[in-house]
């Protein structure tokens, strides 16, 4: 029987062909949208792990998020500058760093902060060292630039109408270990070179905002920039306004008072990156229910249409399964023939957009890796298994219609007249 | 060899006042070889059908060595003609992409009646029939093999009878007369009875009985003497 399903669907390859694409396709569509919806679920997640508690000047905090873990361009309120001197003070806190952005080389985001941030860890750097003087630089791990290289910032993204600081250059003296996170993407630099690139001197108070959209007030005020100068992070000092501090809490219980302390502040508010991304997630749950939906409703039609098709075809071959019964074959081996077929196309068709629907939410995920500096996992859950015997549930079940309608066929009509 | 014994038989269908086939009494003795013919419309077809258990009469018996196939269900009905009927037909009904040896296996197969022996059989019976080779796509043969293949296909399972309904009607008068000639053979060889509907003249000549049927009735039913005698002598 095998043999003859095989010859038989050798003979009907075209159409053999489009019902497993049809399937495939489908399949895939439902399995790219899951996958890819959860990878970025997971990816955001873990790459917001690392960010314990962020404080940034009151506003939006899903945009404190974005900016301060996820490093999007975007203009962020300041806050006061003593903010950081009383972290750097307070007993709850490991270490506050001071986040301070607007510059770009080649697409990298170049990050101000402190050598607190990136010492973190025993095995933080990949090679070199860390930064020890103004004009000195650490790449992420997904920068592509080596110690020793120099690179120029240039204030806002080219695209955006940046323009270069030319005179400027930090020199790379280390490269870090990936960390999973979008920082693998930026270069590092001390925050203090920040500040006098952008004239910002410290002590001045009343900083204006310095994000990329900023034209003006810091055209002509690289002449404080001295890139041998030592770092000053003692933050005891007055200093200008800041965008983002990141802060690492002594224990967990300190990061819920910390937050709590600053969101009471009035200058000040304090988030859990991973709670803001929570909020995100139920958002963004309204969406995937209505591209799973979407996803569902293809591959009814699809599954509809393959029926269609089916049964046309059960009527086409009316001859062919006559003559079987007629020559003695019983009604159970053609209801087996005409299930097995078409079970076998729609189950081939079910692995294939597995595979399909994969690959597509690996390419995604690797494209959005290459833009956004931290990977998407793209797996397979636990939950997939549901959906999964759902679907091969339905590709057994919707076949035994067409086999039904073989095996009422008469085997009279095999026969002429 | 079964013997075949019609009576009251009466097949309607649905539309019709008059019943398409009505046949008050008819007798093929065990191993006879028996030709139908009659014009188009004649109901020599239905008569086939109802003989082999394709169609339900809606009155009558069709009685196989004692066997009253009019009243088995369907599926008996289909297990009965897989195992007792070698059915030929006017289109051959192979099928492509198979080899000559795997057609005339395929509906034993499907009846899950296919051991060793019936494989060695099938080889034995294609190189009856005058094929050489086996394994030779169907679809790559002439009319004439393919009808040597569905032949060989209807003797695999030593059927009591073989039923042919038109077997030379698509091919050419040679090899017409060459199938005519081989299912007479293996028809006299194995003691099958053999029932053929025909209105190919040259394939009627071969057969001493002929029952002719018209409007749905016989007509006539007549046993002649054939040149040479083919018939087995009465004790």
């Amino acid at each position: 029987m095998l043999r003859f399903i095989l010859a038989d669907l050798r003979r009907l390859w075209p159409a053999a062909i489009v019902v497993v694409m049809l399937t495939a396709l489908a399949v895939a569509l439902g399995t790219a949208v899951t996958l890819q919806e959860r990878a970025l679920r997971l990816g955001s997640a873990r790459a917001s792990e690392k960010f314990d508690l962020v404080i940034g000047a009151p506003g939006s905090e899903t945009q404190l998020v974005l900016s301060s873990v996820f490093l999007q361009p975007a203009a962020l309120p300041l806050m006061p500058g003593e903010v950081l001197r009383d972290l750097a003070q307070d007993p709850r806190v490991a270490w506050a760093a001071p986040v301070g952005f607007g510059d770009f080389f080649q697409g990298y985001p170049i990050v101000g902060t402190s050598r607190a941030a990136i010492a973190d860890g025993a095995s933080a750097l990949a090679e070199g060292r860390i930064f020890a003087a103004e004009g000195e630089a650490v790449v992420g791990s997904a920068v592509r630039l080596s110690p020793g290289e120099t690179v120029t910032p240039m204030h806002g993204l080219p695209e955006a109408g940046g323009h270069a600081h030319g005179e400027i250059g930090y020199r790379i003296t280390g490269r870090l270990r990936p960390t999973g996170t979008p920082w693998d993407r930026a270069i590092l630099v001390p925050i203090q070179a920040v500040w006098h690139v952008h004239a910002l001197e410290t002590g001045h108070e009343a900083a204006p905002d310095h994000a990329p959209s900023d034209e003006a007030g810091h055209e002509d005020g690289h002449g404080l920039f001295d890139a041998d100068a030592a770092l000053d992070e003692d933050w005891s000092g007055a200093l200008p306004g800041l965008p983002a501090i990141l802060v690492k809490p002594r224990s967990i219980a300190d990061a819920y008072r910390l937050r709590q302390t600053y969101r009471q502040r009035p200058d000040t508010l304090a988030v859990f990156p991973a709670e803001v991304l929570t909020g995100l997630y139920a958002m963004m749950g309204d969406a995937r229910t209505v591209l799973s939906a979407i996803a569902i409703g293809t591959q009814a039609l699809v599954a509809a249409s393959l029926l269609l098709v089916a049964v046309i075809h059960v009527g086409q071959r009316r001859a062919q399964i006559g003559a079987l019964r007629a020559l003695g074959a019983p009604r159970g081996a053609i209801f087996a023939i005409v299930w097995g077929e078409l079970c076998a196309l729609m189950l081939v068709g079910l692995g294939l957009g597995l595979g399909l629907g994969y690959l597509a939410a690996r390419l995604m995920s690797l494209g959005f890796a290459a833009r956004q500096g931290f990977p998407l996992p793209v797996e397979f859950s636990g939950d997939d298994l549901t959906g999964l015997g759902l679907l091969a549930l339905a590709g057994l079940v919707v076949p035994l219609i067409p086999a039904a309608l073989a095996w009422r066929q008469p085997p009279l009509t095999a026969l002429r007249g | 060899m079964p013997s075949l014994s019609l009576s009251g038989l009466e097949v309607r269908f649905p539309g019709l006042d008059a019943p398409s086939l009505r046949i008050a009494h008819l007798e093929i003795p065990a191993g006879a070889q028996v030709v139908l013919t009659g014009p188009s419309g004649s109901g020599k077809s239905t008569l086939v059908n109802a003989i082999t258990g394709l169609i339900r009469p809606a009155a009558g018996r069709v009685l196989w060595d004692g066997t009253d196939i009019a009243a088995l269900t369907e599926g008996a009905r289909d297990r009965w003609r897989g195992a007792n009927i070698g059915l030929v037909m006017q289109e051959f009904h192979l099928f492509a992409g198979l080899t000559a040896r795997e057609n005339v296996l395929l509906p034993a197969r499907l009846a899950r009646a296919a051991g060793p022996e019936t494989l060695r059989r099938a080889d034995a019976l294609l190189a009856e029939v005058g094929l050489s080779r086996p394994d030779q796509p169907v679809q790559t043969m002439s009319r004439g093999e393919m009808q040597r293949v569905a032949v060989a296909r209807a003797l695999l399972r030593r059927p009591g009878a073989i039923v042919a309904d038109e077997p030379t009607a698509s091919l050419d008068p040679a090899n017409g007369a060459a199938i005519g000639a081989l299912l007479q053979r293996l028809a006299t060889a194995s003691g099958a009875t053999l029932i053929v509907v025909s209105h190919d003249p040259r394939l009627i000549a071969r057969f001493p009985r002929r029952i002719t049927l018209q409007d749905g009735e016989i007509r006539a039913d007549r046993t002649a003497e054939l040149s040479t005698p083919a018939l087995p002598e009465i004790a």
